[in-house]
């Protein structure tokens, strides 16, 4: 028992450091194209491996408009926007460098600009699934998802491999046999949530980052929406207003 | 007369003796005299003590030269950079923050427009608070420029609404709607101003001159959507929480007496910035856009959504619409 484990926890960090490190200069462009799951002559356009500015410029988003031009973004596919243009949904990277959250009001939300592991303690996911089947909860490993709370799949009857290739779980798959990454969850969610989707492309539904003016990002539905538990969870609101009743209605 | 008896619980004679008492001219004017004798000692023997600062001299300079100064819009480039320059010196002064006040104009080709999403609002008023922070509104005064009202669910009913909620949200049964400022095309509070301190700018926002308003209060009567803050005290913001990115038609420090109103985050989005309350909102409720670029967003939501406005037969023409999924 205490070899597995010590072999689970060895075997954890050598792959998060290579993952994070050195996984995308691994990649030729054709193994690139394959894992978005598109045809390998389809070129990414040079916005999606832009280099991160400098971190600083990165955490002052909330101040400097632009500030996200030097930051990676996925481009969406077989979505458009307003007048039929073309945008991003902002990269999930691993990158500690360009880790960011935004504040929304007295509370911080982590935004797809953040780092990675800052949200999913576990990611990459193949530091712990070497293509072995693991169950979820499993009582050998220390952190086996604990915190995933499976509402999402309990309403739709949905099971795990309805989502996630089980060979790789850093892909999602698709109705259709493609995949999907993690950064592109809008193919799978839109599957069912069509008309969200299209409201998302339009602007009506989900959150612009970086100004109204400019290069288009918007936050992927996985931002806002845990995917296993998507409502938003009920809060106490910010203090009540003070109003000043001077006229009768 | 009856001032001749003082109630017995008289809790400080000698002001009462002389306004309920009835005294002779003779007596009052000595009770007077020495008053005033007595103040000017005390002032004579405190200013050779305390010499005024450099600083404070410097302070008087600067707001006697603000005093006299004129309208914004009818000043020059340069008495435009003159006054800011004024303006940020006291600040720093008063609270020891160095702001930037900007006196960025309009963007050419640029009407602002917001639009609002009913089904998505959940009340949780991320957006006032981070409206407070970004515009220095009065800490003590507790001022907001947004209101959420919470409604309950099939019709718009805004006499039936509450803004003063306290419990956890969403409420079942309920939506919830924001308002603020609309920045009507047409707006009312304009035409009602007598001394011309509030106007609305190229790009659709409506601004006030903080340093011309004479605080008649005129704009907040005729405003139908109640979107005025008066300024009954100076003020208050702890140093610590002051933005120090300031706009002089914006969230700049305002006085006692003077109105103030939302101004679409005026130092932001000149500058391609979304207002804060958009940046703040977690639900994604809040569109902001250029009404003039047929790509925007704010287009593409009022040409694909039921869009309706608020009062909208008082043809005020808001730039504010709301819409449902």
């Amino acid at each position: 028992m205490m070899a597995m484990r010590l072999f689970v926890m060895l075997s954890c960090a050598g792959f998060a450091w290579t993952s994070s490190g050195c996984r995308e200069q691994q990649l030729t462009p054709d193994e690139k194209s394959a894992e978005l799951g598109t045809s390998p002559g389809h070129e990414l356009p040079d916005v999606a491996r832009a280099v991160p500015g400098s971190s600083a410029a990165v955490r002052d988003t909330a101040v400097t408009p632009g500030a996200l031009a030097g930051v990676q973004a996925a481009p969406v596919e077989l979505w458009t926007g307003p007048g039929d243009h073309k945008f991003e949904v902002a990269l999930r990277t691993a990158d500690p460098s360009t880790a960011m959250s935004r504040r929304f009001g007295r509370t911080t939300l982590r935004t797809s600009l953040r780092t990675r592991a800052a949200d999913l303690g576990q990611y990459p996911c193949t530091s712990c699934h070497l293509g072995r089947k693991i169950v979820l909860n499993d009582k050998r490993v220390p952190d086996a998802h604990q915190n995933i709370k499976v509402v999402h799949p309990k309403q739709t009857g949905a099971t795990c491999s309805t989502c996630h290739l089980s060979d790789n779980v850093e892909l999602l798959t698709l109705k259709s046999g493609e995949r999907a990454t993690l950064d592109h969850t809008y193919r799978l969610c839109a599957q069912c949530h069509f008309a969200q989707a299209d409201a998302w492309a339009g602007g009506a539904h989900g959150k612009r980052l970086d100004g109204w003016q400019g290069r288009r990002v918007l936050m992927g539905c996985a931002d806002c929406h845990d995917p296993h538990k998507p409502a938003l969870e009920s809060r106490i609101p910010f203090r009540a207003p003070r109003i000043e009743r001077t006229r009768n209605p | 007369m009856t001032t001749d008896k003082l109630p017995d619980s008289a809790p400080d004679g000698d002001d009462r003796t002389l306004l309920q008492k009835r005294v002779d001219r003779r007596r009052a004017l000595a009770i007077l005299l020495g008053g005033a004798a007595a103040g000017t000692a005390a002032v004579a023997a405190c200013t050779p003590r305390a010499p005024m600062s450099k600083e404070s001299k410097e302070a008087k300079l600067l707001a006697w030269r603000e005093y006299i100064k004129g309208n914004y819009r009818t000043m020059t480039e340069e008495e435009r950079a003159e006054t800011i320059a004024r303006l940020e010196r006291l600040a720093e002064i008063k609270s020891g923050v160095d702001v930037t006040i900007q006196g960025t104009q309009a963007q050419p080709g640029v009407i602002f427009g917001y639009a609002f999403n009913i089904s998505k609002c959940q009340g949780f008023r991320s957006c006032i608070d981070a409206c407070i922070n970004e515009n220095n509104l009065d800490r003590k005064a507790a001022t907001n420029y947004i209101r959420i009202f919470e409604i309950e669910d099939g019709v718009v009913d805004l006499d039936h609404a509450d803004a003063t909620f306290t419990h956890e949200v969403p409420a079942e049964g309920h939506f919830y709607m924001g308002t603020q400022c609309f920045q009507c095309a047409d707006p009312p509070c304009v035409k009602v101003c007598p001394v011309g301190a509030t106007w609305q700018e190229p790009d659709g926002i409506t601004v006030v001159d903080y340093d011309w308003c004479i605080g008649c209060r005129y704009c907040m009567a005729a405003c139908p959507y109640w979107a005025r803050r008066f300024n009954w005290s100076a003020p208050e913001v702890p140093a610590a929480e002051i933005n120090p990115n300031q706009h002089y038609l914006g969230n700049r420090a305002r006085k006692a007496g003077v109105v103030e109103k939302c101004h679409f985050c005026i130092h932001r989005t000149r500058k391609g910035q979304l207002p804060a309350c958009a940046e703040a909102c977690p639900t994604g409720a809040r569109v902001f856009g250029n009404l003039l670029d047929p790509n925007s967003e704010i287009r593409w939501v009022l040409a694909n959504k039921r869009v309706f406005r608020l009062k909208e037969d008082l043809k005020t023409e808001p730039r504010f619409w709301y819409f449902s999924d």
